[in-house]
């Protein structure tokens, strides 16, 4: 700790030292500079993909770099709208009212990065292997389409068993992605997709270079190429940003954001996410089994302050999140009691509990030391029990070998996980599930939102789960870059719009 | 000799068999398994069994570990599960910013820690050998992460002379770059490893100083540094390569650390990442490449050993 501090303090008066040498020695960085085509992009990212083969491995790492920037879809979300669902293979789309056929127009002048031309063979094609393949990420995403057919060469019809209001949405993810019918590229170290950018090289440790697609069926991008730069070292990452080697840094740790912010060429900004901590209850176990101990749990947790203390991070008030449908806010559905926490354990005849909570060695230990303390308050002893992300799959999200867990769940609309009695949380509700298959079944957007509310609101009264708070990380965008994006970067970058000045 | 060297190797070869088996059964002791990781957490039991037979991940243990060491003696590590590369492949591109590393981090261990700990030793009862003595201790002593970030900020946030992470994407095509980019982790690494190196220097040159020989020598004419110098140092530099042996295994974990810190594409660095991703058949052929090299490295410090010393060569 002292250590840290000594550094801190360092850093400040480093900080400090640069602004001054800044402001005496350089220009002052061009407040509107002309946006240069022949720019390159470097983007600081903490997680990288450990193949680029995005149909078959998981990881938000792959999304994050590859969809929208090197593959497409039909469809595609746009995050800083809301995650509303706009077009991108397909131009526009029909729903039958019954909401069981969709028919999509195929845009024209589709190439692929080899440059053969999009077909709608190869969408059907595409569709079809990833709803066959099991081992295909998000397959069962497509288990529910009957049949995919190509009436005419700009036209792909696809026909559900039964509705569901989401799958538009499950479009915009990897199950929904396009690609070439019989391409034999080596997707794990290579790509063939249709986005405006290819990628150029892969240095494995190190960055991921796209470059422009100059034969891209939109706009060019407004950057010849694109440096997704891997550093997972906080410190290293602000001295990448201090030192000018990257425009953009995602996920800045704040506390060394003033050293950023110290050189004048950066702002600091905070977009939305779907990124929710969840400290999961396992509620086949006792005693969480008991709601009284669930709710004494979530009575103990003073979820401001823990958003304080976290910094990037804001109270989520319910299972979903601001930018999914089914959104409220719950607040004051549970408000920190410890006094009500003590009584409730003492009714549960829960006193003296302790409980261990199996966490990936990813997450920073602010999070721990702040339940440690939070739940000793209220006569709770928390163990912690740190393992890697590989452990955690198999222990608690495989086996449900758990007490207490957390993990952030990244994804968009994944509300179903509370319907699903066998995932890991162990949720077993039958209202919930009736009104989770209702919401997809109704072809109203307003009423499948309703009833996801609906349910939600029992998830929350059940004390399912504790859901701690949203990520709210920051970004450094060098002034620079213009149209960076904002929301849900953790999952997806579009980077196609964004352009950088000239100096 | 020869009758020596061959045993030695004998033994070399031992050791990496015994190695090997390590290796293998102590990664197959880790719980998860790739499988699990690439499904991710939207993948039923059933899809997570699909990919892991398509991984070619339920072929029997012993199976694997037969086919791997077959493939050893073929000069192939075997294929990383994720990626779907030769391992030796990936190896040897990683290599390529370990090895220098290494090798510029010994070199300033050596500056370091040979010379001062000679002169620490001669000026054990002035002020400034008492302070050499006591500064090596203390840098002994510091974490290598520290003192990489110590020097970070010093040289590449405050000076702007170094740059403080990463290694230039052309690689040693731009070698300019690439060496300066290995300037700041090698003197990290250097330097502790050096203040180590200084100390034991110490202490063996301060123990040379009351052998009879030098005593002798001195008795004969010289001044007591030069019969040192001339007598004494050979017979600390015996010992001194056998610590050097010991050393460059403490430089590589150094660099495992190091890599990290500056996100520099080595071998470390590649190996923290595949354990993370349960990689296990190139994670065993990197780890038996890395113990493979320090094998060599301790029979090449047995070997120096016999041809300097001629009382070892009477020995045998």
């Amino acid at each position: 700790m002292l250590r840290r501090t000594a550094l801190a303090t360092s850093a400040l008066l480093i900080g400090a030292l640069l602004l001054t040498s800044c402001t005496a020695s350089s220009n002052d960085p061009a407040p509107s500079g002309e946006a240069d085509p022949n720019a390159t992009l470097t983007v600081r990212l903490s997680l990288e993909p450990s193949n680029l083969d995005i149909r078959h491995t998981s990881g938000a790492a792959l999304e994050q770099a590859l969809i929208d920037n090197v593959y497409q879809g039909l469809v595609t979300r746009d995050g800083d709208q809301n995650n509303e669902i706009v077009p991108a293979l397909a131009t526009e789309w029909t729903v039958s009212p019954d909401g069981l056929t969709y028919s999509f127009t195929l845009r024209q002048g589709v190439t692929f990065h080899d440059g053969s031309a999009l077909t709608a063979d190869d969408v059907v094609t595409s569709l079809q292997t990833a709803k066959d393949d099991a081992t295909i990420q998000n397959s069962a995403d497509l288990a529910n389409v009957a049949s995919i057919s190509s009436p005419d060469a700009s036209t792909v019809v696809l026909t559900l068993a039964k509705p569901n209001i989401d799958f538009l949405f499950a479009l915009t993810g990897r199950a929904g992605l396009i690609f070439k019918n019989g391409d034999t590229t080596a997707l794990q170290t290579a790509e063939n997709g249709t986005g405006p950018f290819r990628v150029e090289t892969w240095n494995t440790g190190q960055s991921l270079t796209l470059s422009r697609y100059d034969g891209y069926w939109g706009e060019r991008a407004g950057v010849a190429q694109v440096v997704l730069d891997y550093i997972p070292d906080q410190s290293a990452a602000t001295n990448a940003a201090v030192s000018g080697d990257v425009d953009v840094a995602l996920e800045i740790d704040p506390e060394l954001q003033s050293q950023i912010e110290g050189t004048g060429n950066f702002t600091i900004e905070s977009g939305l996410t779907t990124d929710k901590g969840i400290l999961a209850f396992n509620n086949q176990r006792a005693p969480l089994s008991d709601q009284r101990v669930r709710e004494a749990l979530r009575l103990a947790v003073d979820h401001n302050a823990l958003a304080e203390t976290l910094i990037t991070a804001q109270p989520l008030n319910g299972p979903i999140p601001p930018l999914d449908p089914g959104y409220e806010d719950l607040t004051g559905s549970i408000s920190y009691n410890p006094d009500r926490a003590r009584e409730l354990l003492a009714e549960a005849g829960a006193d003296n509990l302790s409980l261990t909570l199996t966490i990936p060695n990813v997450y920073p230990g602010t999070l721990t030391t702040f339940l440690v303390s939070a739940y000793a308050d209220v006569g709770v002893k928390l163990q912690v029990k740190q393992v890697d992300f590989s452990t955690w799959l198999t222990d608690v999200y495989t086996n449900h070998d758990y007490d207490l867990s957390f993990v952030r769940h990244v994804e968009a609309r994944d509300f179903g996980n509370w319907a699903d009695p066998t995932y890991y949380f162990g949720f077993d509700n039958a209202e919930v599930q009736s009104l989770y298959a209702q919401s997809l079944a109704t072809t109203d957007a307003q009423q499948s939102s309703d009833l996801l509310a609906e349910a939600a609101q029992i998830v929350d009264d059940q004390d399912a789960a504790d859901w701690l708070f949203l990520s709210a990380p920051r970004a450094a965008v060098g002034t620079n870059v213009a149209n960076f994006p904002k929301n849900s970067l953790n999952v997806r970058l579009p980077l196609a719009g964004v352009t950088v000045a000239s100096e | 000799m020869t009758r020596y060297a061959l045993t030695r190797l004998g033994l070399l070869v031992l050791g990496l068999v015994v190695a090997s088996a390590l290796i293998f059964v102590s990664l197959r002791v880790l719980p998860g398994d790739v499988a699990q990781l690439v499904g991710g957490t939207q993948a039923s039991p059933d899809q997570v069994a699909a990919l892991r037979e398509s991984l070619g991940l339920n072929i029997p243990l012993w199976q694997q570990y037969v086919e791997w060491i077959g493939g050893l003696f073929r000069g192939d590590l075997g294929t990383s599960l994720l990626t779907g590369t030769p391992v030796v492949t990936e190896l040897v591109a990683k290599a390529q910013v370990t090895l220098p590393l290494a090798a510029m981090s010994l070199i300033v261990a050596l500056v370091v820690g040979i010379p001062f700990g000679v002169l620490s030793a001669l000026g054990r009862r002035h002020a400034g050998g008492t302070a050499l003595s006591v500064g090596a201790q203390a840098l002994a002593a510091v974490p290598v992460v520290w003192a990489g970030m110590m020097l970070v900020v010093v040289f590449a946030v405050w000076l702007g002379w170094l740059p403080p992470q990463g290694f230039p994407r052309a690689g040693w095509n731009d070698p300019g770059a690439a060496f300066r980019a290995l300037i700041l982790p090698a003197v990290t690494i250097g330097v502790v490893e050096g203040a180590m190196l200084l100390r034991f220097v110490r202490s063996a040159t301060l123990q040379a100083i009351g052998q009879d020989y030098v005593r002798t020598a001195a008795a004969k004419g010289l001044t007591r540094t030069r019969a040192l110098l001339r007598h004494g140092l050979p017979n600390v530099g015996l010992s001194i390569i056998t610590v050097l042996g010991l050393q460059i295994a403490g430089i590589i974990v150094g660099a495992v650390v190091i890599e990290q810190l500056f996100t520099l594409p080595g071998v470390g660095r590649m190996l923290v990442a595949d354990v993370a991703a349960r990689d296990l058949p190139k994670v065993q052929g990197e780890l038996l490449a890395v113990t493979g090299f320090v094998l060599v490295v301790g029979f090449v410090v047995d070997l120096l050993h016999r041809l300097i010393d001629p009382r070892q060569r009477e020995a045998s």
